[in-house]
């Protein structure tokens, strides 16, 4: 693998799982669990005479930015489009019982722990949700990082990081909605149900999925941004992600709370509100929406570079 | 006394024909759509020589529905004279019956329907051309009777704009109309005037609005994402041991990602090499889009383009002393001029290919594709009528040996004639064989000849993973064939390498590793690019490269 100082100028896009572990925390600061060394792998996928991954897809390690330890999960999309199985899914669930454990364990030696010393969760996403191989296992998996999720409110702030292929869709996009920050590159994809799907079960006419210019304007990062689903936009280098995510981890756990899209009545009003706007606009295309935020020429926004949209986007207020 | 002899037969038949249609026209020389299949059965006799729009971007494709829903009682055994085949229409209308014979240049994604065809027996395959020389027989012996263009824009004179996408039009409709013949014209749109006349309307008998704008194949456009680590090595190797060594300034780049590769190195690893001002300066290419960012760096001159690449349209537009732009403001391609350009004036032709055999023909057939040539024979091919000077044009023919033993102490250029291939495909296909699939083609479709791309003697190198071949280097057919294994790597043909000979050949300079090029390896992979995805594309224009939507992903 390339140096840790030539990761941060490579393209979060094209990076794989584990390049995007170990150059999102400090340099040198990046330890794997259960790596392919420790050859944990599905259980399911042999039974079914499916090829395997030594490490189940699924980059799971702890580093350091600053003084903080950083809990990282980090998907790879070219297995099995990053799904979640039942290995892959008991990693990401240990790793952040493991960032809970120790946030308890330091509060509980040094109540008065400084901010810049709490531990943090990081996950990279590239993923379709749930392993259709081994469902049962791989949903089961899904409930148990939400309840992890759950668990770390509050506590250990849980950063989300979306601007690889595959994007972050299936219940893995639920997950995602529940962490506390979001940020995304422009070609970044959140969405529940995915876009193929969408079309097999509604018709071409609902959603085209071949038409990957709709495709990511209704599900890419600069929508996603717009609507205010995704907190930050970082351009397409995992320095950038890494620059935004240190950023974010130097507000107090009580700001970042308030990035969050839900969990609690005032962000359920706010959720509510959207409902209700996307009854009465009755968008035919998300630049719709963009033009009721207040974008004067929304189709400009498309193509513009990420500086300029940034300057220029005006975000959907609740 | 002798009978007078007649000599207008065919301006009295076109006559005949456009007054059996006369109530299909509303306006002058304006035919509603709805009219199109009646105005074809009209003017269009059993067995006429008929030439219908099309290329590998734009499409006639209204008319070509209109002629595939014309009566096959009526309207049967045509003989098609066009550049493609490219549409599902262009078969059907064999299948029905009423087309029957073919003179083509580029099968595209039709190709194995051409081939199942040719078996059934339901196309009879005149010949298989390049653009250029089926133009040229427009001219001589396949005179269209009536020809079935499109155009942007259209007036109710006849007057067509063709524009950006120019394309193949001028040398159809000046083929058909001065032979007497038809021209009919589907436009995207009808209007007052024209933005500008590409086709005077004199020579336009005919014009439909279509339903539907023409169909456009934006077929030049590679994403730089899916360019590889070893696409950009051989990229690397190319520049330095072929561009960079003999100089090449006027040249062609064949589609495909090696030379996307190429056109994305130029702003950064060229510039490390200091070519800029010294290659690249002059091309006959399409609009590429992955040409963006070396055009923005100041590496090129001028561009002249075969046809238009989607979403590029604006981009030219805004680049007036690079690419030919009318007064109108608008770029105007032409494939006849541009492939006359790419034949004599270039001093480069590079591309991919399929398969390259143990002598160096290399072919892009397959045994059941009838995949056609296009453009690239004309380009990669010695031009024999060529007499103006260049350096690297001596420079390639003074090191040719084979030549000299023809020609005693006469000297003459030679065009660099590049085919970079790795030498495994996907699913491990040899790109290197003993024998090319092309034969089984020739016998599969009752072929003269098989199917060559680039015949061995036009050869002048071949780029693999390995390294570089300089075969105009080599004497005689065994030592290229040498020369070739040595760069073959593991393929059946490579494994038959003596190393020592390999060695020998190294030492002459006759294969270069990228160790003898003094390129490191590890260097090698798509950091080098200057553009790593279409979003940098858009970017690096400014937001004028507008990309069809099956390459957006952001």
């Amino acid at each position: 693998m390339a140096k840790w100082t030539e990761l941060q100028d490579k393209s979060f896009l094209e990076a794989t799982a584990r390049e995007r572990a170990v150059g999102i925390v400090d340099e040198g600061t990046f330890t794997e669990f259960c790596g392919p060394f420790d050859k944990i792998y599905s259980p399911h996928l042999p039974l079914m005479g499916e090829a395997i991954e030594y490490d189940d897809g699924l980059v799971a390690g702890v580093g350091k930015i600053g003084k903080k330890p950083i809990f990282v999960i980090s998907q790879e999309g070219r297995f099995i489009g990053g799904s979640i199985g039942e290995v892959s899914g008991a990693k990401m669930v240990k790793t952040i019982q493991l960032a809970s454990d120790l946030y308890e364990e330091m509060v509980s030696e040094k109540p008065d722990l400084p901010e810049e010393m709490r531990p943090a969760v990081v996950i990279s996403f590239e993923t379709g949700g749930v392993r259709l191989h081994e469902a049962n296992a791989g949903l089961l998996a899904h409930a148990e990082v939400m309840d992890q999720i759950q668990n770390c409110r509050g506590r250990v702030p849980i950063i989300s990081l979306i601007g690889s292929r595959v994007g972050c869709f299936g219940g893995m996009g639920f997950v995602a909605a529940a962490t506390d920050v979001i940020i995304m590159s422009q070609f970044g994809r959140l969405g529940l149900t995915g876009p193929e799907v969408i079309e097999q079960e509604m018709g071409k006419d609902e959603f085209d999925a071949s038409d990957r210019a709709l495709v990511y304007r209704t599900t890419g990062g600069k929508h996603k941004y717009i609507i205010g689903d995704c907190n930050y936009l970082a351009a397409d280098s995992i320095r950038s992600f890494r620059e935004t995510t240190t950023a974010v981890l130097q507000k107090p756990m009580e700001e970042i709370e308030t990035f969050r899209r839900i969990g609690s009545m005032e962000k359920i009003k706010e959720q509510i509100e959207l409902v209700k706007l996307s009854v009465s606009l009755k968008p035919k295309d998300s630049m719709d929406v963009w033009a009721h935020a207040g974008n004067e020429n929304p189709e400009s926004l498309i193509n513009m570079t990420l500086d300029e949209f940034l300057a220029q986007a005006k975000r959907l207020k609740a | 006394m002798q009978k007078e002899k007649v000599w207008d037969k065919l301006s009295t038949d076109t006559e005949e024909r456009m007054n059996a249609a006369n109530e299909l026209f509303s306006d002058r020389k304006v035919v509603p759509s709805q009219n199109g299949v009646a105005l074809l059965e009209a003017v269009i006799r059993a067995g006429d020589r008929i030439n219908l729009e099309g290329n590998n971007q734009k499409q006639a494709d209204f008319l070509a529905e209109c002629l595939g829903s014309c009566d096959s009682e009526k309207i049967n055994n045509l003989h098609m004279v066009q550049s493609a085949v490219p549409l599902p229409i262009h078969l059907d209308i064999f299948d029905k019956g009423i087309a029957k014979k073919l003179d083509f240049a580029y099968g595209g994604p039709m190709a194995a329907k051409v081939a199942e065809f040719l078996r059934e027996g339901k196309l009879e395959l005149g010949a298989i051309h390049t653009y250029l020389e089926l133009f040229a027989r427009y001219f001589m012996d396949l005179t269209p009777r009536v020809s079935l263009i499109c155009a942007y824009e259209g007036d109710k004179d006849g007057n067509l704009y063709t524009g950006f996408n120019t394309e193949d039009t001028p040398v159809i409709a000046e083929a058909t109309k001065f032979r007497q013949g038809i021209v009919i014209a589907q436009v995207n749109k009808l209007v007052d005037k024209v933005q500008r006349v590409d086709i005077p309307g004199e020579w336009v008998d005919a014009v439909i609005e279509s339903p539907k704008p023409f169909y456009l194949e934006p077929l030049f456009t590679r994403d730089p994402a899916n360019i590889t680590d070893t696409q950009v090595l051989m990229g690397m190797m190319a520049l330095k041991g072929i561009y960079g060594e003999y100089g090449v300034q006027r040249l062609n780049h064949g589609i495909g990602f090696f030379t996307a590769a190429i056109e994305l190195l130029l702003p950064t690893y060229g510039n490390e090499l200091g070519l800029k001002g010294k290659i690249c300066k002059h091309f006959a290419l399409n609009p590429h889009p992955t040409m963006i960012p070396a055009i923005e760096d100041g590496w090129v001159e001028s561009i002249h383009s075969f046809g238009g690449e989607l979403g590029m349209q604006k981009y030219c537009e805004a680049r007036p002393d690079i690419f030919f732009i009318g007064p109108d403001g608008s770029m105007r391609s032409n494939r006849a001029y541009s492939q006359t350009a790419g034949h004599y004036a270039t001093d480069m032709f590079i591309g991919g290919t399929l398969q390259i055999d143990k002598y160096g023909n290399s072919s892009t057939a397959t045994a059941s594709r009838v995949a056609g040539f296009g453009g690239a024979p004309n380009m990669g091919c010695d031009a024999k009528g060529r007499r103006h000077v260049t350096d690297s044009w001596l420079k390639c023919g003074a090191e040719f040996e084979d030549q000299a033993a023809l020609l005693g102490d006469m000297p003459r250029g030679k065009r660099l004639v590049v085919q970079m291939q790795e030498t495994f495909k996907e699913k491990m296909d040899p790109s290197f064989v003993e024998k090319l699939d092309a034969w089984n083609l020739a016998k599969n479709a009752n072929l003269d000849l098989a199917p060559v791309m680039i015949y061995s003697d036009d050869l002048t190198h071949i780029v693999t993973e390995e390294g570089i071949a300089y075969l105009a280097k080599c004497r005689g057919l065994e030592e290229r064939m040498a020369a070739i294994r040595g760069v073959a790597g593991y393929t059946e043909v490579g494994l038959s390498a003596d190393p020592k000979e390999t060695k020998t050949l190294r030492e002459r300079g006759i294969v270069k590793t990228p160790e003898d090029l003094g390129i490191d390896r590890s260097r090698a992979n798509r950091s080098m690019l200057a553009a790593k995805s279409v979003k940098d594309l858009v970017d690096c224009s400014g937001g004028l490269y507008e990309p069809p939507a099956r390459f957006v992903n952001w």
